[in-house]
């Protein structure tokens, strides 16, 4: 019997799982929210990638091609799983587009890869994000950056910049206490584009801990100050305030300095929003029935050994939606779950009986 | 013969002392203010200080812990005018400084607003100002000098409030007290009197009073001052008001109880009450 596999959401972990399975000779129903394929990456056009800084398409791109032109694939844009009912070899799923039209499909095994959104930086009221002109998000950036228009709402390119880290992240006043572990890349990536871009632009970032962890150290962080001279200063900023001519007055503390009160206009300011599980991938563990742990990401079987594994039988895990992740871990993540999923549905191993969950 | 009893190794306070260099030149005047410049008494009132503070439920309660973001200081309207930051208190305190703690009391902690900034914006959901509070709630404990100071102006406002529920009334603009007033203070004050006779209501011909507490209603919340251990407090930083306060208790308890008294014999005569109980 043709075994089939579905997997729900088409970014960087979905699309890498399904190309895995297609190679693999599975049959693959993708399920996609948004109209396109490609995921966050492709929905907010991503610029550049850190640390390697290459354009996000030409990774992205391989991908969703191998998803669009297999035979094995059979796609639903649009369209978000409604429900899922369990049958006597897999699932019996209904999915419904926009339309309101729904459609069933017998699957094998499930891929969840919905992914994460980002932080909605108007839950930080004290930023003003939404209502200060020339405040901006770092995914608001990104589409900026590829598109090249990088511009104030002046029209012209901003000749200084500030770089807020932690937004949404580490911070127990959103509830939010864990840390997003690329919006320290992402806006170290982003200043040394701006500064390309504009050489004689001032630009700063505001940082508790710079995290650009493992490999990437000397790639971003000393790269930036090495041959882009990028300014870091290490205070949270606490509000920011309207200037004249568009500008935006921030208020900080310069923590290396005690007591010593920062009030600076910048012409634009980044906000680096972290990541949250999102509403849809909200919806997705509702209607898969599984857990959420402590930060509200969805709970893996086993976090160490077990990480691409769901606690229920025949879902599996892939990307952002068990916590931050890079797009690469995501596309490893996506290659790790579709050999657990190929496993079960063909030699039916599952390893829920011999792993003792400890719950504490 | 060498005998290692005998030799007593002792580190120098500081460890940056360990530093020969740094023992020959000094500390920078810029680092002065991170050393310990207590004197033998302030240090140990300092350690009791910080160890009654450290015990009180609260202070484990209020601090959780610091990720020296800044927000805290950059948000609070005292630090933009004082050398005051709650960051400085925080890690004072994250680290057990207690001779650092005992300083800021005395110097910094007088210069805060209350107005909880720093705790709405904290991301470690510090209770920043709660600490603030505790500080200076442990500092008229323990009838610290700066404590008395900075509660000096306020004795009148004190007073008030405690005896007749009122906060603020017309003969408190003292100048000598609120030089930050200015000169308008001084011309006010000087024939506040005369003023306010020019007001046709009654009340407002007043000065020492905002409004009218009922005898019982001042018996009663002086009652829960003192039960509270409020009035107690007092005693350390401000004994002659402490003596005053409790004078006026009395005398109004007793003069309570010798209404009831009449009531409940069927002798009170209205006539008799005064037109204010103030007048006592």
């Amino acid at each position: 019997m043709e075994k089939k596999v579905l997997v729900i959401g088409a970014g960087p972990a979905g699309l890498s799982a399904t190309r895995e399975l297609v190679n693999m000779d599975v049959d693959v129903i993708l399920v996609e929210r948004e109209a396109c394929l490609g995921g966050t990456p492709k929905k907010l056009n991503y610029s550049l990638l850190f640390p390697e800084l290459r354009p996000a398409s030409e990774v992205i791109d391989p991908l969703i091609k191998v998803a669009k032109e297999s035979p094995r694939v059979k796609k639903y844009v649009n369209s978000i799983i409604d429900s899922v009912k369990e049958s006597e070899d897999g699932f019996e799923v209904s999915i419904k587009d926009k339309e309101q039209k729904v459609s069933t499909e017998r699957v094998s095994a499930i891929i969840a890869a919905s992914g994460f959104e980002h932080f909605d930086s108007r839950r930080k009221y004290e930023y003003g994000y939404g209502l200060i002109p020339n405040i901006y998000q770092i995914s608001d950036i990104e589409r900026m950056l590829s598109e090249n228009k990088l511009v104030t709402t002046r029209g012209v390119p901003p000749k200084r910049v500030a770089i807020l880290l932690c937004v949404g992240s580490r911070d127990a006043t959103v509830g939010n206490t864990y840390c997003s572990r690329v919006c320290c890349a992402v806006s170290i990536k982003q200043a040394m584009e701006i500064k390309e871009r504009v050489p004689d632009a001032i630009v700063h970032i505001y940082y508790m801990d710079i995290r650009t962890y493992g490999l990437m150290e000397d790639k971003l962080y000393w790269r930036s100050q090495l041959e882009h001279r990028v300014g870091y200063i290490r205070g949270r900023i606490s509000e920011f305030m309207r200037g004249p001519n568009d500008t935006v007055i921030i208020k900080g503390e310069d923590t290396m300095n005690l007591n010593r009160a920062l009030v600076v206009p910048y012409d634009m300011v980044i906000l680096a929003n972290g990541m949250e599980l999102g509403l849809g991938s909200a919806q997705v563990a509702k209607v898969l029935g599984l857990r959420l742990e402590e930060h509200g990401f969805i709970k893996p079987l086993d976090p160490d050994r077990l990480p691409v594994v769901s606690q229920r039988k025949g879902v599996f895990l892939a990307g952002a939606l068990t916590g931050p992740k890079t797009m690469s871990d995501s596309i490893t993540e996506g290659q790790a779950a579709a050999m657990k999923a190929y496993e079960y549905v063909t030699k039916g191993i599952w390893e829920y009986e011999e792993i003792k969950v400890t719950a504490h | 013969m060498f005998e290692l009893a005998t030799v007593k190794l002792s580190l120098p306070e500081d460890p940056r002392y360990l530093d020969m260099s740094y023992a020959e030149q000094g500390p920078l005047p810029e680092e002065m203010r991170n050393l310990d410049q207590l004197s033998e008494k302030d240090r140990k009132l300092a350690l009791e200080f910080y160890q009654s503070l450290a015990s009180d439920f609260r202070y484990n309660e209020y601090l959780r812990g610091c990720l020296n973001c800044g927000v805290c200081t950059s948000s609070c309207p005292a630090a933009k005018f004082y050398d005051f930051g709650p960051r400085e208190m925080i890690q004072y305190m994250m680290r057990g400084e207690y001779d650092k703690i005992y300083e800021f009391t005395n110097e910094k902690v007088w210069a805060c607003v209350q107005c909880y900034t720093c705790s709405m914006r904290c991301p470690f959901n510090n209770e920043i100002a709660g600490l603030i509070m505790l500080l200076r709630e442990y500092a008229v404990k323990f009838g610290l000098e700066s404590a008395k100071q900075i509660l000096a102006p306020y004795r009148r406002i004190l007073l008030t409030v405690l005896t007749t529920g009122n906060q603020v009334t017309p003969d408190m603009i003292q100048p000598e007290t609120f030089a930050d007033w200015g000169p308008q203070a001084l011309e006010e004050s000087k024939n506040m009197d005369v003023y306010r006779k020019a007001i046709p209501v009654d009340l407002m011909q007043r000065t020492d009073i905002g409004w009218h507490a009922s005898l019982q209603t001042a018996v009663e919340l002086m009652t829960i001052m003192i039960e509270a251990g409020v009035i107690e407090s007092l005693k350390n930083i401000d004994k002659d008001l402490y003596d005053m306060i409790i004078d006026i208790y009395e005398e109004r308890k007793q003069f309570l109880e010798e209404i009831k008294e009449k009531y409940q014999k069927g002798e009170l005569n209205e006539e008799e009450l005064p037109d204010s109980w103030l007048d006592l």
